[in-house]
């Protein structure tokens, strides 16, 4: 029964299409996220496997803890870089030159303009060039005042006391110093994730919305609903079809992208806290790179299953494709428009919607945080728990619609 | 073997389909036989569970067949009016999917696919697309997936709609070879269809059954007697005007007709043995003059 429904969804005129446009989004998403590029000693732009491998290096010879010590040598080093005549030139290729001197540390140079910028949601690209060498100690501790001072003053509204605290508390229990390392790969590939989980969702919405609606669209709903499994068993191999389909589909996806960009610009990095990479610099969820990925596939396996299922639910309900098709972009687009109202509970339902689950990667730098029975929660885990549950529970509601089905 | 059917109704918003419908039905051919709206459709899809009526009951063996639910649906085959597939499905995977979905075993499955093929004359093209099917290909394969469970009762929503004469002929001989150890009800427009093989025959209009037995039983009851005559060409339309007309023909001295009347409508006209054709016409047909009315 099972083969027979995803032979159904597959017979499907549009679905070799659709599979196809998520094979050439993928492809052009992986190009997109793999394509680094390497400034050599002379000025020229390098790109292509050497140029990775040559950055790669550069960068290798940073890695290790980030203490006082090495912070300060990056502090010097720049320093030195920016007051070299080829810094200074007018001419194009000197500075590129410049810059190819810099690449080494260029992400712990960015880690710095996060720590010495003037406020908590400021950022100053040239804030690290005016910093000497013995700022360097301040490094772990600007963290956590930038914070308080963040809390104190233009978010002091926005959060309770028992609130605050729980954010300076998480700040200040992270291990320090920081072990950094060569982590371009990881950094591609949480930057493009969003969009190859919204592209699968998309396909997947599309794929899964005709698993309920066919039977009426083919008229086939009549010997259907007469057969002795058609209200039990034929009606939970669609649901099963659902399933295989989205676990399939998105699996493979994460794993060819996943697999592409980390083979390609290596996958260096995996046990270093978040907090070194630009994203992750403020977050307040103290896990590892590895931990991150983890989250943004269990997220997007979660968001890509409840949405399937509400497509199906729809699907089932209204007997229509047309109106199920349009799920995964109502949930994606939605919070768009919510954005832009100016109350202060929005922000906390925006940031509980679905669509969040597509992007963990960003869910885990927002200060999102939740009180649930006096317990304070980060959303990470309140989204997958609660997704995951609702997903479930779309499972015997939609059969129950299919069981109860009247043909007239 | 009992279907027994008790002041079944079912209404859609302001239209009473149908109509406290009451019969019991055992072992045999049933010919169902109304005119487009009277309900036929309505009635086959409550037997099948399809539809849930609004009053009255259906029961099997005495036994409710919404409460059987799958046991029900078990002994049940149903061939739709409008029958739809999948159309990338092969004919053989389509069989093989519902037989799936009726609970055969995969060697059982195939097995009856062949059998049934080699029945409605489509063995050989087990692989052609079902899109691909001409009308009455796709109706035979219809029939052949209403039999895949080998049911105890076997309702037909038009079944010959769209067959050739000769596939008329061969179905008509396949249904009365399925009928022992079998219901069957079969609803048609087509005379001629059930006038062979229905043990009985059920006249159903504006939702109700208007009147039900053999063909034989039905003539003799009939309200009205045929008669034919021949008029003068001019006088056609005043008979029509009067009389269910069942044949009109052009003759050498005027026009022969061929009419319902209770009495003898002129003195010269002769009473003619009546066919189940003048019955739907007594039953069914209008007066050329009430068309409008
Ligand atoms: N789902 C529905 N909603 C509203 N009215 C309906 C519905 N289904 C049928 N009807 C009405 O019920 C009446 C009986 O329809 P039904 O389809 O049972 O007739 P039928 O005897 O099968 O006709 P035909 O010979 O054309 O197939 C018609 O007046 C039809 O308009
Ligand atoms: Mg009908």
């Amino acid at each position: 029964m099972l083969k027979f429904e995803l032979k159904k969804v597959f017979s499907r005129p549009g679905s070799a299409i659709a599979m196809g446009i998520l094979a050439v989004v993928i492809g052009v998403t992986c190009w997109f996220a793999t394509d680094v590029y390497y400034v050599d000693p002379n000025g020229v732009k390098q790109r292509g496997p050497s140029a990775v491998a040559a950055l790669r290096e550069e960068q290798k010879a940073w890695a290790g803890e980030l203490d006082s010590e090495k912070l300060r040598q990056v502090i010097l080093a720049n320093k030195e870089i920016k007051s070299s005549p080829e810094y200074q030139s007018e001419d194009e290729n000197e500075r590129e030159i410049a810059y190819s001197r810099g690449q080494g540390f260029k992400d712990i140079r960015d880690l710095l303009n996060h720590a010495f910028a003037a406020g908590f949601c400021d950022y100053d690209y040239y804030c690290a060039d005016r910093l000497s060498g013995d700022m360097a100690s301040q490094f772990y501790g600007r963290r956590v005042s930038l914070l308080k001072e963040w809390l104190e003053g233009e978010a002091k509204e926005q959060y309770t006391d028992k609130e605050k605290a729980f954010f300076i508390s998480r700040y200040e229990k992270i291990k320090t110093p920081f072990y950094y390392d060569y982590m371009t790969g990881w950094t591609r590939l949480f930057d493009y994730a969003p969009t190859v989980v919204m592209i699968t969702l998309l396909i997947l919405g599309y794929l899964v919305s005709g698993i309920f609606s066919g039977e009426f669209s083919w008229k086939s709903d009549a010997v259907f609903f007469t057969s002795f499994h058609g209200r039990k068993r034929a009606t939970a191999a669609k649901t099963g079809a659902g399933l295989c389909l989205v676990t399939g589909i998105y699996l493979v996806t994460m794993l060819i992208y996943t697999a592409i960009v980390l083979l390609y610009l290596g996958a260096d990095g995996w046990a270093c806290p978040i907090q070194i990479l630009f994203s992750g610099w403020k977050s307040f969820y103290n896990i590892s790179v590895w931990q991150e990925y983890l989250l943004i596939l269990a997220g997007g396996y979660i968001g890509c299953l409840f949405t399937s299922f509400l497509c199906m639910w729809v699907s089932a309900k209204t007997r229509s494709a047309v109106i199920a098709v349009m799920i995964p972009f109502v949930l994606i687009f939605i919070p768009s428009f919510l954005e832009n109202i100016p109350a202060p509970f929005v922000g906390k339902i925006l940031g509980l919607l679905p669509d969040q689950l597509l992007q963990m990667g960003n869910v885990l730098g927002y200060f999102n945080i939740y009180s649930l029975g006096g317990t304070l929660m980060d959303a990470a885990p309140i989204l997958l728990t609660v997704y995951a549950v609702l997903a479930v529970l779309l499972v015997p509601w939609t059969y129950r619609i299919y069981r109860h089905m009247e043909i007239g | 073997m009992e279907l027994a059917v008790t002041k079944l109704t079912k209404r859609f918003q302001d239209i009473t389909a149908v109509d406290q419908v009451s019969c019991r039905m055992t072992a045999g051919v049933y010919g169902l036989l109304g005119v487009n709206g009277a309900g036929k459709t309505t009635l086959m899809r409550m037997l099948c569970t399809l539809l849930r009526p609004t009053g009255g009951t259906i029961t099997w063996e005495g036994e409710d067949i919404f409460a059987m639910d799958g046991r029900y649906r078990k002994i049940l085959g149903y061939l739709p009016q409008d029958f739809g597939y999948y159309p990338d499905f092969s004919i053989c995977d389509y069989l093989m999917y519902v037989a799936s979905i009726k609970g055969l075993r995969p060697v059982t499955a195939k097995k009856r696919t062949g059998q049934l093929l080699e029945l409605v004359g489509l063995s050989g093209m087990e692989k052609k697309k079902m899109k691909k099917l001409s009308g009455g290909m796709k109706r035979r394969v219809g029939i052949a997936q209403a039999m895949l469970n080998d049911p105890k009762i076997l309702i037909l929503d038009e079944p010959t709609a769209g067959l050739d004469p000769n596939e008329r002929i061969r179905f008509r001989n396949l249904i009365s070879e399925l009928a022992e150890e079998r219901l069957i009800l079969l609803s048609t427009h087509i005379v001629s269809d059930v006038a062979y093989i229905a043990s009985e025959i059920l006249l159903m209009r504006s939702g109700r059954i208007c009147a039900s037995g053999t063909t034989d039983e039905l003539i003799a009851a009939m309200p009205e007697r045929v008669w034919s005559m021949t008029v003068e060409k001019d006088q056609t339309e005043h008979f029509m005007k009067n009389y269910k007309t069942v044949n009109i023909k052009a003759a050498r001295d005027g026009v022969e007709l061929r009419l319902l009347s209770g009495q003898r409508p002129t003195p010269d006209s002769r009473e003619e043995a009546a066919t189940l054709e003048d019955l739907f016409l007594c039953y069914f047909g209008e007066k050329a003059g009430e068309e409008d009315a």
